[in-house]
Order: structure tokens, then C-alpha cells, then sequence
């Protein structure tokens, strides 16, 4: 196998109180934060928002529906150019929380799904691309 | 229709209606307004811009530099200081008792009146000049880009997706567009409609004309918009000064008076917008206040100024504010109600998307002058200008919104004094 080429696409601003859910990615399992009465939310915060209770960590799924997607024909930096357009997505997960992700097709290297096959309420399922070294970032791919 | 804040069910609280009365009872105004060419201005800097519609506002209003007491500025993208206002204030060579900075993304605008008129209640200042401008169009670096797209993502669980500020309103647009029924040319009819108005306003970037069908036909960005769907990036400034009825009356032109201010928030990050009813309560409760505060209910209104950052942008913030019921402004717009000679003409100085992108500066001069009757700009022959005037226009509504529709700012300006003084 060949080397991959450097990933020059936006990481995760990284700050201490996130390193466990990073950690977990990395090993492929999927976590979501909790408020002290075991309710999953997100985006992941130290104290629950709302309430500023203390947090903890539970196991998910990594399934869901997609509430909207936007197809983006023009990415956010030059990493971006050439490539074919990318399905930005938010997705209700089963657990209740609603996140941002990228719809993919679960082959080799995750390339984008095809805008045609992508559709409001489609049920999908994570995938996990270790785009470098440290970071694994959460895809989503319909559901089998 | 909704029209009151206790209406909308939100956890933080009752403002007081009677104490924002009290305060716009002082007779709050704006006495002058001003605004430079905007467009690709690549000869003259950020401060430069600020300075040269200062004076063409300090003119309109009939003042000196030297009456002015009270500084209320935004932010830059260009020129790096934590310190806007007072770096301005240096720069002008001015030694104002009130300065202050906001930096609410879109809000800005209103915010900067807002923050005026609680300056001027709270003895602070006098005469308030409130100014923004910028060559983001033309001095930017491309790294300054990036870091203004990624500036609306949440750094750690969007910008990694590859999510622009384009693709975030997109996102909610789809939504909206899914649970309505609303079809692309109902944002394209908003694009059409604006165009008719920019191409009447002496300094708007794009002056031609352009109709559903070229809207439809453009390139896309990120779905559901065109190119064309989307505002512009531009240099320029605007500015206008607030002060009080009783000082106006020694200033060269008619007062516009401040009748109503309303803020609403919803979210910050996109993912964490609640729903399409949330968005549209929690921007709406800005402009339904700001009516509440004014004493007056959408059908008085004669002229609206709502921020179109993208063609969807003020389908929502209509329905929000109850000008249209949900889902009904696609319709309303498509059927010509906001165009110059409908029931509400919107924009009439073609908003974000066709004259120039400065936040909601343009908004609420452009508001301003139509209530002065002022808003016909067909002597300004070297720019091929026209009449985009309201016959009779007296009362308007104007708001801004920062983020992806996450803080909204509403104001209610009135040609008429506020009745509850």
C-alpha cells in the first residue's frame, strides 16, 4: 500500500473537554455526551447545556434519519477543488441528539453518495474514515 | 396571527414593553444617513471608507464632526483591532464620551441603533453616530476567508464536514422547502423582485433586472441556491446618526423616528437549530416585538427592509414576523405582494443579494430615506438611478440576522413621533 496523501481538508478544532470523544472515534466506537439524568445531547460540552449539570459518556448506535442535507457544489477551502459535490447532512440520531456529518458511500475511502440517491427522512448508519493519523471523523452511509 | 412575545412560549422571560416605550418616547431619531459607492473599491481602505461616509452623513444631518459625542461602530475583516470604535474615533480624530463596538454578525445594524438609544437614555451621549463599512470585497486575504466561513461552523462537529455559510443556510432551507411544499421558484421569485428595486438604486452592484427563470437557470453553490440565490461581497460603507427629537430639530433634515426594537435568538451552530417553527419563532419574536414596542401590527406597515443574506432569508423572517403565515410567503412574494406597487414592497434598494452586502446598514438608510420620502434616485443621472420610491411611506420595519438566522435585531421606524411619549 502506498502512502495516503496528506489531509489537507478542516479538522476539528480540538480542546480538552472533547479528547474523549475523539479517542473513541479513533477506535471506532461511537459515544454521545449525557445530562446527570442519562439524556444523550450534542454538540459534546463539559456541563449539559441547559442545566450545567455534570456529564458522562454513553455508547450509541450510530443510527439515524436525516432531517436536511445540503449538496455542496463549491467547498469551504481550496481542498475542495476538482473534487465531486459533497452532501452536507444533519442527522437525528435514535438516541434523540441531531448532528452535522457527511452522507458517504461505504467503499474504500468513503467517496461522496450521488446527490440523486440522498433524500429527507432516508435512514442512515455511521462509518468511520480515519482521515489522518489521530483523527476518525463520523460519516454516514444509507442504512443497510 | 402571533403578534406578542408571550405568545411565542420561550423561557426567557417578558420584556418590558412599557420601559422600551419609555425610552423611544424621548423621541429617539435618526437625523441623518449616508452611504458610500459600494461594489469592488479596491483604492481606498478600510478606515478610509468609514471616514469619507461619515462626512456625506454628518452633511445630510447638517453637523460638525465636533457635535458628534457618541461613537457606535461594528467590527472589520480587515483592519485587526479589538478596539473598532475608538480606533475610529483616533483615526477621525475624535474624543467621544461614548464609544462602543458591536459584533453580533448580521444583528449588527439594529444593535448599533439599539445601543445608540439606550447611550442617549442613559445620558451618555447626545448625538450618536453609528457607522460601518469595510473592503472586504477587495482586502481580504483568502486565509481572512476561510477563516470567515469556518467563523459560522462549529469548529470541532461541522467545519470538518466541509460546511460553508452557504451549505449552513442551505440546510434549513431544504427543510423549510420539504415541510411547505415550497418550490425553488419561490426563492428565485425573491431574487427577480429585488433585481426590479436594485436596478432603481443609484449605487446597488447589480443593476440588471433578471427573472425566475435566469435565477433557476444559474450555477449552483450549495442546494437549494444559485449563485444568484446568495448576497454580495463588496466594499463600501453606511452610516446614520441617532439622537434625540428635541437636538434633531436645530438638523437639516426630517427626523425618522425609532418607534419599536425587538432581538430574538434561536441557536447558534445550525446542527443546533430545533426546528423550522423554532427558527421562524425565535427570529420572528425580534420583528413581533419591535411592533408590540411601536403599538402597530403588520398590515400598518407601508415599507420592509428584512435582511436577505439569501433568497430564502426573508420568506422565514416574513412568515416570523407574521407578516405571511407559515409556509405562505413563497406565495405571497410570488404573487408580486413585495414588489414596488404591491401591498409591502420589500428590499427597495435590491438588499444584500442585488446592491451590496454591509450587513443591515443599507437596510435601515435605505428605510430612512424612503420615510422621508428621499428614496427617488432618478436626478442621480451619472449613476442612471430611478424612483424607488413608496408613495407616502410612513412606517417600516427593518431587522438584520447574525449567523445562519441564529440572532435576529428588529427595528420599527416611524416618519411620525411614538404616540405613547
Amino acid at each position: 500500500m502506498s502512502e495516503k496523501p496528506a489531509y489537507t481538508k478542516p479538522l476539528p478544532d480540538l480542546r480538552p473537554e472533547d479528547a474523549p470523544f475523539w479517542e473513541a472515534m479513533k477506535e471506532h466506537r461511537f459515544i454521545l455526551p449525557c445530562d446527570d439524568t442519562g439524556k444523550p445531547f450534542w454538540y459534546p460540552r463539559k456541563y449539559a447545556p441547559g442545566t450545567l449539570s455534570a456529564t458522562s459518556w454513553t455508547d450509541a448506535k450510530g443510527t439515524g434519519t436525516v432531517y436536511t442535507y445540503s449538496t455542496h457544489f463549491i467547498g469551504p477551502s481550496k481542498a475542495y477543488k476538482g473534487d465531486p459535490p459533497h452532501i452536507v447532512a444533519l442527522v437525528d440520531l435514535d438516541e434523540g441528539p441531531r448532528m452535522m456529518t457527511i452522507l458517504v458511500k461505504d467503499e474504500d475511502g468513503y467517496p461522496s453518495l450521488d446527490p440523486e440517491d440522498v433524500a429527507i427522512g432516508m435512514k442512515v448508519q455511521i462509518v468511520f474514515d480515519d482521515v489522518t493519523d489521530e483523527i476518525t471523523l463520523p460519516k454516514f452511509t444509507p442504512a443497510a | 396571527m402571533k403578534t406578542s412575545v408571550e405568545d411565542t412560549g420561550m423561557a426567557e422571560g417578558t420584556p418590558d414593553i412599557k420601559e422600551a416605550r419609555r425610552m423611544l418616547g424621548k423621541g429617539i431619531c435618526i437625523a441623518g444617513v449616508g452611504e458610500t459607492e459600494q461594489g469592488i473599491i479596491s483604492d481606498r481602505g478600510s478606515f478610509e471608507l468609514l471616514t469619507e461616509v461619515t462626512r456625506t452623513t454628518l452633511d445630510d444631518a447638517g453637523l460638525q464632526l465636533s457635535d458628534v459625542d457618541g461613537i457606535v461602530t461594528a467590527f472589520s475583516f480587515v483592519e485587526s483591532t479589538l478596539m473598532h470604535s475608538t480606533t475610529l474615533a483616533d483615526y477621525m480624530g475624535m474624543k467621544p464620551g461614548y464609544f462602543a463596538s458591536v459584533a453580533v454578525g448580521g444583528a449588527t445594524a439594529p444593535l448599533m441603533a439599539v445601543q445608540a438609544a439606550m447611550a442617549i437614555d442613559a445620558g451618555l451621549a447626545e448625538v450618536v453616530l453609528c457607522v460601518r463599512g469595510d473592503n472586504t470585497r477587495s482586502g481580504i486575504s483568502s486565509s481572512g476567508m476561510i477563516a470567515m466561513a469556518r467563523e459560522m461552523s462549529h469548529g470541532a462537529y461541522e467545519a470538518p464536514f466541509g460546511l460553508t455559510t452557504i451549505g449552513g443556510y442551505g440546510l434549513l432551507a431544504q427543510r423549510y422547502m420539504y415541510e411547505h411544499d415550497i418550490p425553488q421558484e419561490a426563492l428565485a421569485a425573491v431574487v427577480a423582485t429585488q433585481s426590479e428595486h436594485a436596478a432603481l438604486k443609484w449605487n446597488a452592484m447589480l443593476r440588471d433586472a433578471v427573472t425566475v427563470e435566469d435565477v433557476m437557470a444559474d450555477r449552483w453553490i450549495a442546494t437549494p441556491f444559485h449563485a444568484m440565490d446568495c448576497s454580495l461581497v463588496s466594499d463600501g460603507a453606511a452610516a446614520f446618526i441617532v439622537t434625540t427629537e428635541a437636538r434633531a430639530k436645530n438638523m437639516k433634515k426630517k427626523p425618522v423616528y425609532i418607534t419599536g426594537i425587538g432581538e430574538g435568538f434561536s441557536h447558534q451552530y445550525i446542527s443546533e437549530a430545533e426546528s423550522v417553527a423554532s427558527v421562524r419563532d425565535g427570529l420572528g419574536r425580534a420583528g413581533r416585538r419591535a411592533m408590540e414596542v411601536a403599538g402597530i401590527t403588520p398590515q400598518d406597515l407601508d415599507v420592509a427592509e428584512i435582511y436577505d443574506s439569501f433568497s430564502f432569508t426573508p420568506l422565514i423572517a416574513l412568515e416570523g414576523f407574521g407578516i405571511c403565515g407559515p409556509g405562505e410567503a413563497g406565495d405571497w412574494v410570488m404573487e408580486g405582494n413585495a414588489k414596488l406597487g404591491g401591498k409591502l414592497p420589500m428590499n427597495t434598494h435590491g438588499g444584500l443579494i442585488r446592491q451590496a452586502h454591509l450587513g443591515a446598514m443599507h437596510h435601515i438608510v435605505e428605510a430612512v430615506l424612503q420615510l422621508r420620502g428621499e428614496a427617488d434616485d432618478s436626478d442621480k443621472t451619472e449613476f442612471n438611478g430611478g424612483n424607488h420610491q413608496v408613495p407616502g411611506a410612513k412606517l417600516a420595519i427593518t431587522n438584520g440576522s447574525g449567523g445562519i438566522l441564529a440572532a435576529t435585531s428588529a427595528l420599527v421606524l416611524s416618519s411620525e413621533p411614538p404616540s405613547a411619549a
